[in-house]
């Protein structure tokens, strides 16, 4: 049986950010158990996408502490200036976390089919032959198998978002971080991709949602983390933080969004 | 009938010039782009100061400051490879500019999905940003190529018998102005061939897009 401190995929630990003088991120503590699914909301520039981005050094912090699996990605030294490990040990300590973004991302070189074989073949070093079964089932999984020889730029977006969330998935990471996933598409299309998601979240995937979509935040996080002006304002189980906030300013927040 | 073999043979060193030129001058460009990026200040300014020298003066000064400066501070090379370096020179900087604008309309979008799925910076570049690169530059490219045909009868003033060079000896010698025809056909000749190359190549890349 693992025990407790095994259980705890994330770690983060009074996170400074600043962008110039600007600082983003006021001292922000966080735990993420396995199996959890978190729904980081908040107002635009309430600093949750960069929070997001830290965490697999697309943005490197100012201070504090980020273990992911146990293992120290960026921690202060005696000047409590937050002190990265080398290039290598970082990529070896994030393959475990896999990301998906607004804007898909996906390689538009490349057909559906490539884009899951990349970094699976060119990374981990693993055989085509053998990954490919494995990309079928989770291109059969977001329903796009069919499209596996197509190149993106033929698919809708919520069916590259989909694409992407398989690419994301077929590094076999356990932690999936999604940034705004359905943000840059039509209103109609973003069910498509949060029922995957749900999927996912059923599943049991460790996750960190960064959502404007409160409905999906609700049914499928467990737990709800409120951030606003560089701070965590309010955190619990999800419903408990939409349907009843304690904080002020959550309230102001979740009547706007209504 | 001999007019046209004197030509051809004319035309094999504009060809000899032109492809050694080109196989030197594109890789030599991407490194100089690769440079031009570099974080590093002293690369990335050399390569600036570099790229304005070879751009800031004409190309027959440099023929002719290789071919007749280099031999007084006792480099002597030979006429080829002495034009050999100035075109090359000349045209890497040319490309470089070229392949920087390609390499710079990449998405930052592109690097952060590579980075994220655990691609170190040079499987980043040889697996994602080149090969998009590729499809911006090619008619950019295609262009200086097309330049390149021409420029190459530059080499004239270095005494080498390129195809316009033997077309005037001949026109000179036999008041006849059916050479410099003879000479234009083979230009066109050389330049559609690079035309439909170029285009296929832009269909092979650009078959992604929709």
């Amino acid at each position: 049986m693992e025990n407790m401190t095994n259980d705890v995929m994330l770690r983060l630990t009074q996170i400074h950010k600043k962008f110039g003088d600007l600082e983003i991120l006021k001292g922000i503590d966080l735990e993420l158990k396995k199996g959890e699914v978190m729904a980081v909301i908040g107002p635009s520039g309430s600093g949750k996408s960069t929070l997001l981005r830290c965490i697999n050094r697309l943005e490197e912090i100012d201070s504090g502490k980020i273990e992911i699996k146990g293992r120290v990605l960026a921690q202060n030294n005696v000047d409590n200036v937050a002190e990265y490990v080398s290039e290598k040990e970082s990529r070896d300590i994030l393959l475990c976390t896999g990301m998906v973004f607004q804007q898909f991302n996906l390689f538009p070189h490349m057909t559906v089919m490539q884009n899951l074989l990349e970094a699976p073949v060119q990374v981990q070093k693993r055989k085509k032959d053998e990954v490919i079964p494995e990309a079928e089932v989770l291109l059969k999984k977001v329903g796009l198998l069919d499209k596996k020889d197509w190149y993106p730029s033929r698919l809708s977006g919520g069916q590259q978002q989909r694409v992407a969330i398989a690419r994301a998935l077929c590094m076999k990471p356990d932690i999936m971080l999604f940034d705004e996933p359905t943000s840059a598409l039509d209103p109609e299309l973003t069910g498509e991709v949060l029922k995957t998601m749900r999927e996912l979240a059923d599943e049991h995937m460790t996750m960190i949602v960064v959502t404007h979509e409160m409905n999906f935040a609700r049914e499928a996080a467990s737990r709800v983390v409120f951030v606003e002006g560089g701070v965590i304002v309010e955190q619990g189980p999800a419903r408990q933080v939409i349907d009843n906030p304690q904080e002020e300013r959550t309230q102001a927040f979740l009547k706007n969004m209504l | 009938m001999h007019t046209v073999v004197l030509m051809l043979e004319g035309t094999q060193v504009t060809l000899q010039i032109f492809f050694i030129t080109l196989i030197f001058s594109l890789p030599l460009g991407l490194l100089a782009a690769f440079g031009r990026l570099s974080s590093l200040k002293i690369i990335s300014r050399f390569m600036e100061f570099y790229i304005w020298l070879m751009r800031g003066t004409p190309l027959m000064l440099q023929l002719l400051f290789v071919y007749f400066a280099l031999p007084m501070v006792g480099i002597m090379l030979p006429d080829l490879v002495a034009a050999l370096l100035a075109f090359t020179l000349n045209y890497a900087a040319y490309f470089a500019e070229i392949f920087r604008a390609g390499i710079q309309s990449i998405s930052r979008g592109q690097y952060e999905a590579a980075k994220t799925l655990g691609m170190t910076h040079k499987q980043t570049m040889r697996r994602i940003i080149i090969p998009q690169m590729i499809r911006y530059v090619l008619p950019p490219v295609s262009n200086e190529t097309i330049n390149l045909v021409k420029d190459t009868s530059l080499i004239y003033i270095l005494a080498m018998n390129d195809l316009l060079r033997v077309a005037r000896t001949i026109v000179q010698r036999e008041f006849d102005m059916t050479p410099f025809v003879v000479a234009a056909v083979f230009y066109l000749i050389m330049t559609a061939v690079l035309t439909w190359g170029f285009k296929k190549l832009e269909a092979h890349y650009g078959k992604y897009d929709k």
